[in-house]
């Protein structure tokens, strides 16, 4: 029962921290939102298909699904993704937090506290977790919103069951924490912001650039496709793309890509907590 | 009196050749005010550190409260209280907030906790600040808070570690005398750490001196004071001295006459009546005088006697300071705290 109630309270107090500080939360936004306004907007390769006079519109949207994977245009393939990369963005602020106690002294506090090393990791990573799924909604709502303003738009073309929405809530969820884990234990390990944030950069764009969330899948070189297929953005991106645009395409059902999320989740949380319970106990 | 707190032979080495803290040993009472007085980097707040299972020792053995230290700090967390040098309280939450957070994590039973809270803003002359963030709070303000936070759960062992830094006096003396109505309300044993030397003379029932990470001296302040061996006449002369020393040896009621730096230091049991037979038998060797002083038996008298040194308040970074700084630098190179 304390356990629980040490768990609640941390917990709280991150949300509380987060409630207060909105630049963070639009910090998080800003890369997945300029995406979608800039490079999708921008990068939107469907409509000069569209404008070829040597391809019949049977044929372009052919060409079309089998690139995107049964998207019916770049911007909503590309939608899907972003959605996806939120979980990466918004999670980047858990392992600042712990530098920024550090520095402040707050986590000593904590850390001398009968907080275990687990109630401090736990209710970061639940706060952590959480956070990213809501900024994942408020993406997914303008992505949806954009096609309503004379500008490209997400159209979803499968019917979404309450199953499948299960299911997209739960790849935002398990990505989350699979980087909310990453991001922690780099927090509890390294001292210095400046670290902290190159070390973020060095992860974030190959992280981006090797996941299904950008290229269009046909286009993508074999090698390129094979890395892809094991990173959890791509994992997370296909299970929001087979709810959002249908499963022909896919090898396999959206729960095998869940299981692969699950266990990116599992080894980074092991290792997290690891380092975590490292970095808090009593030094030598 | 059964004993709060024991060390024996605690000892912490840093880089494998610093000794920050060399082989002490002591003993603190129940309910007692126990400080530790030295200068910085004299192994202070390694000891406290130790203490508080904060760090682990190089060697050495330590209970508080009944529990042994290394091998139940969980356990040890849950009886202590510890007020940190600097401010830890969280800034984005609000001075009730950092409250009932620490309640939460102190386990201070869930329905004694607004009232426990409410009790200790008042005490602490928090309440009217309450709802406001933290980061708005004056020095004064957090130093006050960061003790309701320190003793959230009545805790029977206190650890404050130089808690009055950077207060004015004014904020220094109510926070002292917090304590000790804290202490005669609920009988708790205070154990501090300071380099103030009023402080500690003024506060502690008992006082460690420590220096080097040695333990150079110990017991109540009138003891301290009473090993000085009364006043203490300091005579500078303008130039060579020659004879001057063997003259003052001689007066009468001198027991003792050091030399440093050229200066002499004279203790008799009377200062003032000392103090123009010094003078003259100065003159009448010729010596003239840059200055003469008397000072009381204070612990500064007490520092020199046992340090061979002059106690300052403000010294800077010592040999084990340095090599703290470097191993933390080292560790956060490394990636690791």
């Amino acid at each position: 029962m304390t356990a629980v109630r040490r768990w609640a309270a941390l917990t709280r107090r991150e949300l509380l921290k987060l409630a207060r500080n909105p630049a963070a939360i639009a910090t998080s936004l800003l890369l997945p939102i300029l995406y979608l306004l800039l490079f999708g907007q921008g990068f939107n390769f469907s409509s000069l298909l569209k404008a070829s006079p040597y391809l019949s519109p049977t044929q372009q949207a052919l060409l079309l699904q089998q690139n995107l994977l049964g998207a019916p245009d770049y911007f909503s393939y590309f939608a899907a993704g972003m959605v996806g990369f939120v979980a990466v963005t918004a999670t980047l602020f858990v392992g600042a937090n712990v530098i920024f106690d550090k520095l402040f002294g707050t986590l000593k506090r904590t850390a001398a506290s009968p907080a275990t090393a687990t109630d401090i990791f736990g209710a970061r990573l639940v706060a952590g977790s959480l956070q990213p799924v809501g900024l994942a909604f408020l993406v997914l709502g303008l992505a949806l919103l954009l096609g309503h303003v004379g500008l490209s738009g997400l159209h979803v073309t499968a019917s979404v069951s309450v199953l499948g929405a299960l299911e997209v809530v739960l790849s935002i969820l398990l990505l989350s924490v699979m980087f909310a884990s990453l991001f922690l234990s780099l927090g509890f390990t390294i001292e210095v912001p400046q670290t902290y944030f190159a070390v973020v950069n060095a992860i974030n764009l190959p992280v981006l650039l090797t996941s299904a969330a950008l290229y269009p899948w046909g286009s993508m070189p074999v090698w390129l496709q094979s890395i892809a297929s094991y990173n959890p953005v791509t994992l997370a991106v296909w299970v929001l793309r087979i709810n959002f645009f249908g499963d022909s395409y896919y090898k396999y059902a959206a729960w095998v890509y869940l299981l692969g999320l699950l266990a990116w989740a599992i080894a980074m949380f092991t290792i997290a907590t690891l380092l975590t319970r490292r970095a808090l106990a009593p030094k030598k | 009196m059964p004993d709060a707190i024991v060390a024996e032979g605690l000892s912490k080495t840093f880089n494998g050749s610093v000794k920050a803290v060399d082989s002490i040993s002591f003993r603190v009472s129940e309910g007692e005010i126990y400080g530790f007085l030295g200068p910085n980097g004299a192994g202070k707040t390694t000891t406290l550190s130790m203490l508080t299972a904060v760090l682990g020792p190089t060697a050495g053995h330590a209970m508080v409260d009944g529990l042994d230290v290394f091998r139940q700090p969980h356990e040890l967390k849950q009886r202590i209280g510890l007020v940190f040098q600097e401010s830890t309280a969280d800034q984005d939450l609000t001075g009730r907030e950092n409250l009932e957070l620490a309640a939460s994590l102190f386990d201070v039973p869930l329905r004694d906790t607004p009232q426990r809270v409410n009790y200790l803003l008042e005490r602490l002359a928090l309440a009217d600040s309450a709802e406001r963030l933290v980061k708005t709070f004056s020095g004064g303000m957090r130093r006050r808070l960061e003790l309701a936070v320190g003793i959230i759960h009545s805790p029977r062992v206190l650890f404050l570690d130089e808690p009055t830094l950077g207060l004015d006096p004014q904020g220094r003396a109510g926070f002292w005398k917090i304590i000790q109505d804290l202490r005669k309300e609920s009988g708790m044993t205070v154990f501090l750490t300071t380099h103030y030397l009023d402080e500690a003379d003024g506060m502690c029932d008992r006082i460690a001196i420590i220096d080097h990470g040695k333990i150079v001296a110990t017991g109540t302040p009138s003891q301290l004071k009473d090993q000085v061996g009364g006043d203490v006449v300091t005579i500078r002369p303008s130039g060579a001295a020659p004879g001057v020393e063997a003259a003052l040896r001689a007066l009468p009621g001198v027991t003792s006459v050091t030399t440093q730096d050229g200066t002499f230091r004279v203790k008799c049991p009377n200062g003032e009546t000392l103090i123009p037979k010094a003078v003259a038998t100065a003159s009448s060797l010729g010596a003239g005088l840059a200055g003469v002083s008397l000072r009381r038996p204070s612990l500064d008298e007490v520092f020199l006697e046992f340090t061979g040194r002059e106690y300052r308040e403000d010294e800077g970074p010592t040999a084990t300071d340095r090599a703290v700084f470097l191993t933390r630098m080292q560790d956060a190179r490394r990636g690791r705290r």
